[in-house]
């Protein structure tokens, strides 16, 4: 009997999915024009977002907006939210210039027991304003981080999405990249686990490639270990430093 | 042909290189990005000044330029010259700014505008 509670437990971890943890910053729009308004609400969350799985956000360590070079601490002006039913934090956010604002995130380390390691999602998303895209292949600066090389925002679905890894200000050769859908409306299931995080990997410059096959929201994370560990239960345990970057792909509207 | 005039909700009001094509064309035109050099225009607004900045998406500034400036319900008020370094300032006592303010530039070959609406002046005056 034990024998075949083990093997059901096995069973069940083996059929998991392959949730991907990810650090999120979704705009209300991306592109904000004159006639949206004056300003671009904010929603941050640590979640699974194919499966709208919310995990808890802690207060994050840092976040900044930037925008022509300058950034700003928005950190003490995050409102707490609950976000896929979980710890989060909305912003609204004035818009008082044309000009790409990059919102970037870093968080508290997450500790994972499943994965024996520490999770920093250092997350951002790009939002132009009133039909100015200066900036927007802006690069941060951020211990780790995905410099776009295709624009991040006005893409068609099917477009592709073009981006360098880096860490430590360095392009990451062959970087492993991990892509979810926010699955938060259009109601999309997975033939396989496999189709929930798809991966691809960067080539000998760090770059990375990705089509989108549908409109919405896509996150692209790329993984790497960091050469620092942080201890828990009296034990170093390693870091997985992400560089998310989210993009909403637009939906085709020809024939 | 009707023209719109702004509301509490932002309303964009037809220029003449705009006119011609109508309220359902220009909103399905909003913002104009469609070409390659798109012009961006921008004003913001204090208690004194409007101030407009044209300069085209390649980051240059657009140096000659014709200005029109509306009101909210689509009167011309008064038409200027973008100075060369791509900005205007338009003191707001010169113009009645009640129903807002159409900010049209034109530069022979590209054109775009912004609305300054009456919350934006109520908004920057008061900060």
């Amino acid at each position: 009997m034990k024998r075949m509670t083990a093997g059901l437990s096995l069973l069940a971890c083996l059929a998991a999915p392959a949730m991907a943890h990810y650090g999120m910053i979704i705009p209300s729009d991306p592109m904000i024009s004159q006639t949206d308004g004056r300003s671009v609400s904010l929603t941050m969350s640590f979640s699974h977002p194919f499966e709208m799985a919310g995990m808890t956000l802690d207060r994050p360590a840092a976040f900044s907006v930037t925008h022509e070079g300058e950034t700003s601490d928005l950190l003490g002006v995050l409102q707490d939210a609950q976000v896929m039913d979980e710890q989060g934090y909305t912003l609204d956010y004035p818009l008082d210039r044309p000009g790409t604002y990059i919102f970037a995130m870093e968080p508290q380390p997450y500790w994972e027991p499943a994965e024996d390691a520490f999770i920093v999602h250092y997350t951002k998303t790009y939002v132009t304003a009133y039909g100015d895209d200066e900036g927007w292949d802006t690069e941060l600066g951020l211990k780790t981080e995905i410099v776009p090389l295709s624009k991040p925002f006005g893409l068609w679905e099917g477009n592709v999405f073009q981006g360098i890894v880096k860490l430590d200000g360095a392009p990451v050769p062959y970087a492993e990249v991990e892509v979810e859908f926010l699955n938060d409306t259009a109601g999309a299931s997975a033939p396989d686990d496999l189709m929930i995080t798809q991966t691809v990997k960067a080539d000998a410059n760090g770059v990375f490639t990705y089509a989108a096959p549908a409109a919405g929201w896509w996150g692209f994370a790329a993984l790497n270990t960091a050469d620092y560990t942080l201890p828990q239960d009296g034990t170093d345990k390693a870091v997985e430093l992400g560089a998310v970057i989210w993009v909403r792909f637009e939906a085709w509207t020809g024939q | 042909m009707d023209r719109p005039v702004i509301g509490p909700v932002n309303r964009p009001v037809i220029g003449p290189a705009l006119r011609a094509a109508g309220l359902v064309a220009l909103l399905s035109a909003v913002p104009l990005g469609a070409a390659a050099h798109q012009l961006v225009v921008f004003a913001s607004v204090d208690c004194e000044v409007v101030l407009v900045e044209a300069r085209f998406s390649s980051g240059a500034v657009a140096r000659l330029g014709e200005v029109r400036v509306l009101d909210g319900s689509n009167t011309l008020l008064t038409t200027l010259q973008l100075n060369s370094d791509g900005t205007l300032r338009i003191p707001l006592d010169s113009v009645d700014h009640s129903t807002g303010l159409v900010i049209e530039v034109d530069t022979g070959s590209h054109d775009n505008y912004w609305i300054v609406t009456p919350d934006d002046i109520v908004r920057n005056c008061g900060s």
